[in-house]
């Protein structure tokens, strides 16, 4: 009706906006009503000629008494039940709504899907479906706020918080920190991303952005994570000063630390600094400033990151693009089976290319080059020939026989994640590299 | 008259001038005395406060940094405008002031019950003050709230700062404790409970707030020094602690000091409107009925601070209704007193602008404490700027504009000097405008979702945060207008001031002006009440 708290995303934006209208206009007929009287009284009644006039010695008045406090108990009990009422809406997420879960971190929010799917800064939903957001904290605590949606929550270190909304329009929209967390607090904001359904779908399963990086020579891959995993942030490219030191010109540079040692900014330093980040601070900087990207960045990102800085010598300007564009999933329908396979083994969902190369190199796991039919020593000493049911077996259950010289590093989540179909597909795949 | 007082004393003598020496200032046990100890120390702070406060707004009046170059310098000064302005200035505000010099006067008491405590209490102020000073060297970061476990682990001196708030609360619990054994005990004779001033009543409110509530926050942040320093686990989730747990505590006494700070200031406007309007204050009994209600209704509201902070929603209904109980007894007291203009006879002296003003402003901050107790609608404003003009409608608006207006209206009292009327008005037009020109543009900033102690914000709210900087300039102005004014009148003033010069009939008014050492030269006794205003046959003009 008044509008004044702007545009209205969720599906019970409206209700809090009209216990908002109903609140304001009281408001504003007392404030007017009583001021006005006030200064009526004040004008009517006022000394003339600077001389006082004789006044009754009026003393108070029960029935006004009882008056004024019954009206106002009673609008008081009609706004809290506004306000009781809208409250419910807010705290009540359908069964059916779809959960996300959030992360807050000084000073980035991380999201993440139920199919593993990760993103930071940016929170994408598909539109008219209820979205359910399950929320901790890592270090202080954060409050999520979703003005157009008309909701927020504190997101709590050790414990689960929640909030939800059903998003009625499409559109991007703003997402801020409302709990003061510390230095980049108001820096600390994410976009809420409202997709129709059949594009929200596609974005869900598409993994074009972890293909992209994958293929990107390892300093254009840093440089998409200083975007894409919020160290812009903290660290700046053109050497003003943020949370933590520039970029700029930082590889190879020399200072002090906190407890006063010297350091020199090596390979090793920036991968003890992205992990644990706590080891050695440069003075000057806050102990506790960054959190741990152990686990969220993999060894080529680190190495991208690496390299990355060392493209900072300040000979030339490096701006940062935006996100990614996107690309639609690529459909699988016509393909032959061993194309099929590929397109699994490229899949960053699936990432099974993080640790196995095609081209012979041995990485975190054996290369697929020539593996089909290959003779292996095992852990225990004993001899496994690759054939398809090894293959299955390493994909469903890969700690079962490890080949010498790798260690047990494979994640067993490919059961159910992976069809029957899909790995005879990945195994015709791998029968071609040969 | 209310009293009958001897004239019988030396006009030439009064507690200004019996002593002298600044040793003799330093040392007195008279609670006029005191009064000017806390006065200029407590100024002390809000200008502190206030230049904290107007760096703010100045880096806020454009998008960007503007002067500020880093965020944890602007961390920093708001975080000092928020424990200077509530630890050292208003909490200590109106009571350890105006409480002190009003209380014996008003009651017909010779001192306060215990003297020497009172002095020993304004320096274990300015022990907590010292310590807060100290602090100032590695200066806090966290907010005034402290809220953990950010408190509990950035590099700055929490432990010291919150230490000096610990040892404020006590110099606080014992200016409460002192005042409500004087209000019992030291009553003249024939001055009844129903014959106390409005005043006397508030003082009496938040003395009982003071001396219950305070010990709450005296723990509480005994614990954020024992997290900090042994790594004790209460509030740090990674050793098992509970950051909400720290929210309740300290909220437990941060909401009814928000009535220790505002209480008083009631009690003043239920003094002025009588004088000025020539009119007994309409519905005493109701005034005074409503200032207890609050007092101990604010006692059960404090964790609607905390709709959105992770509590139940089962306790979050519970607090939402309460805090609705604090409304009416707000509403019962603005009634009575625009009531009571009601066929006065009406001046416009520069205090009685200021009440006028209170009424406003306290109107403003009462409708929009509405919103904020509407669940649904403060799970939007929660932690904007909404919150931010609220709470300085209320306090500012409130509390300060209170203590200003009872600088006005007592300083006859309290210097044996008038004011200059021109020059204060003048002062109270910039004050009034430039407060209003700060804060209404944040009411819509938080309509718009700005949140609240953000160094940067997007190009979207510039134009309002700009309008809201001039206001601040405008406002920081009024005060320092107003102040010098009543400052170098005090000093340089030549006009003395009569014994009654706005022919009040309140004990304090009767005797002389600056009063004697020990008020009156004998206990007066009390026939009338103070607001005896007005004849029974009269009819108004």
């Amino acid at each position: 009706m008044l509008g004044l708290l702007g545009q209205q995303g969720s599906d019970f934006a409206h209700k809090v906006d009209y216990a908002h209208d109903v609140v304001t206009i009281i408001s504003v007929i007392c404030t007017v009503a009583i001021v006005g009287v006030m200064i009526y009284f004040a004008v009517i009644y006022r000394q003339r000629d600077g001389k006082d006039h004789e006044t009754p010695r009026i003393e108070g008045n029960n029935t006004l008494e009882v008056i004024w406090t019954v009206f106002p108990t009673l609008v008081c009990i009609w706004v809290a039940w506004l306000g009781y009422d809208s409250f419910v809406d807010l705290r009540t997420p359908p069964a059916n709504a779809m959960e996300i879960n959030v992360t807050g971190r000084k000073w980035a929010w991380d999201f993440t899907y139920k199919n593993g799917k990760k993103t930071t800064g940016e929170l994408v939903v598909p539109v008219d479906e209820p979205v359910k957001l399950v929320m901790t904290a890592k270090d202080v605590l954060h409050s999520f706020f979703v003005p157009v949606m008309r909701t927020k929550a504190d997101v709590i270190p050790g414990r689960y918080t929640y909030e939800w909304f059903r998003p009625i329009q499409t559109g991007d929209f703003q997402v801020f920190c409302t709990e003061y967390c510390g230095n980049e607090h108001s820096r600390m904001m994410a976009r809420l991303k409202v997709l129709p359904k059949a594009e929200f779908e596609r974005w869900l399963a598409d993994d074009s952005q972890a293909r992209k990086l994958a293929s990107l020579k390892p300093s254009d891959r840093g440089k998409e994570l200083y975007v894409s995993k919020q160290c812009v942030t903290c660290h700046s490219l053109d050497g003003s000063q943020r949370v933590g030191p520039s970029w700029l010109k930082i590889f190879g540079k020399e200072g002090k630390l906190a407890d006063g040692s010297t350091y020199k900014v090596d390979e090793n330093y920036i991968r003890e600094s992205i992990l644990q980040p706590q080891a050695k601070v440069v003075q000057g900087y806050p102990a506790m400033g960054m959190p741990s990207y152990q686990g969220q960045l993999s060894d080529d990102d680190i190495t991208g990151l690496i390299e990355f800085m060392k493209t900072l010598d300040g000979t030339q300007k490096v701006e940062v693009a935006p996100a990614l564009p996107k690309k639609s999933a690529a459909s699988t329908a016509g393909m032959t089976p061993a194309e099929r396979g590929k397109a699994l083994v490229n899949d960053s969902g699936n990432l099974c290319a993080t640790c196995h190369s095609i081209d012979g190199s041995a990485m975190v796991g054996p290369s697929f080059k020539g593996l089909y039919g290959r003779k292996e020593k095992i852990s225990d000493g004993s001899e496994v020939t690759v054939d398809d049911a090894y293959i299955k077996e390493s994909i469903y259950k890969p700690a079962a026989k490890i080949v010498q010289g790798y260690g047990p590093v494979m994640p067993a989540m490919y059961e159910g994640k992976l069809s029957d179909q899909d790995v005879a597909d990945i195994i015709e795949y791998i029968k071609t590299l040969k | 008259m209310a009293a009958h007082v001897s004239a019988a004393v030396n006009e030439e003598l009064n507690y200004l001038n019996w002593q002298k020496g600044i040793w003799s200032w330093l040392t007195s046990t008279d609670h006029k005395r005191i009064c000017f100890l806390y006065l200029f120390t407590i100024l002390l702070f809000f200008l502190a406060g206030g230049v904290a406060a107007l760096l703010v707004r100045t880096e806020l009046a454009f998008a960007g940094p503007t002067i500020i170059t880093d965020p944890h310098t602007y961390n920093v000064l708001f975080t000092m405008h928020g424990v200077f302005m509530i630890f050292l200035f208003v909490v200590p505000g109106i009571p350890a002031t105006l409480g002190n010099f009003l209380i014996p006067l008003m009651i017909g008491a010779k001192d306060v019950a215990f003297p020497r405590l009172n002095l020993f209490s304004y320096y274990v102020y300015v022990i907590g003050a010292l310590i807060g000073a100290i602090a100032m060297f590695n200066p806090v970061d966290t907010g005034w709230t402290f809220y953990a476990p950010y408190s509990t682990t950035t590099g700055t001196s929490v432990s010291l700062m919150v230490l000096a708030a610990f040892v404020l609360g006590f110099s606080s619990i014992l200016t409460g404790l002192n005042f409500i054994v004087t209000i019992h005990q030291l009553r003249a004779p024939g001055m009844t409970w129903m014959r106390l001033p409005v005043f006397i009543w508030a003082s009496y409110a938040t003395a009982v707030i003071q001396t219950v509530a305070t010990p709450v926050v005296g723990m509480t942040l005994l614990l954020i020094i024992a997290e900090r320093a042994f790594g004790a686990g209460i509030f740090d989730p990674s050793k098992g602690g509970d950051p909400v747990l720290m929210e309740h505590l300290f909220w437990f006494y941060s909401h009814p000091v928000v009535y220790i700070m505002v209480l008083p200031a009631f009690g003043v406007v239920g003094e002025i409107i009588p004088v000025f309007s020539r009119k007994p204050l309409f519905g005493y009994k109701m005034v005074v009925v409503s200032s207890m209600a609050i007092a101990a209704v604010g006692f059960i509201v404090w964790a609607h601070h905390m709709f959105v902070a992770g509590i139940s929603d089962f306790s979050a209904k519970f607090f939402s209704i309460v805090t609705f109980l604090v409304a009416i007894p707000t509403a019962i007291k603005v009634f009575n007193w625009v009531s009571t203009m009601y066929k006065g006879s009406i001046s416009f002296k520069t205090p009685m602008l200021y009440a006028m003003a209170f009424v406003f402003l306290f109107m403003v901050a009462g409708t929009t404490g509405i919103y904020l107790a509407m669940l649904g609608v403060d799970v939007y404003y929660h932690d904007t700027y909404f919150v931010v003009a609220h709470f300085h409608y209320t306090i500012q608006g409130g509390a300060v504009i209170g203590l200003i207006a009872a600088l006005h209206f007592w300083f006859p009292k309290m210097t044996g000097k008038m004011y200059n009327e021109t020059v204060s008005k003048f002062a109270f037009a910039a004050l009034f405008i430039g407060f209003n020109l700060t804060f209404i543009p944040q009411f819509i900033l938080g309509m718009d979702g700005m949140p609240r102690r953000y160094y940067d914000y997007p190009a979207q709210y510039q134009t309002l945060h700009t309008i809201s900087t001039i206001g601040a300039y405008l406002n920081g102005f009024g005060y320092t207008f107003a102040l010098v004014n009543l400052l170098w009148t005090a000093l340089f003033g030549k006009v003395k001031a009569p014994r009654n010069p706005y022919n009040s009939h309140s004990l304090e008014w009767q005797t002389q002006s600056p009063p004697i050492h020990e008020n009156f030269a004998e206990i007066p006794v009390v026939t009338e009440d103070p607001y005896s205003y007005g004849t029974p046959t009269g009819r108004g003009h």
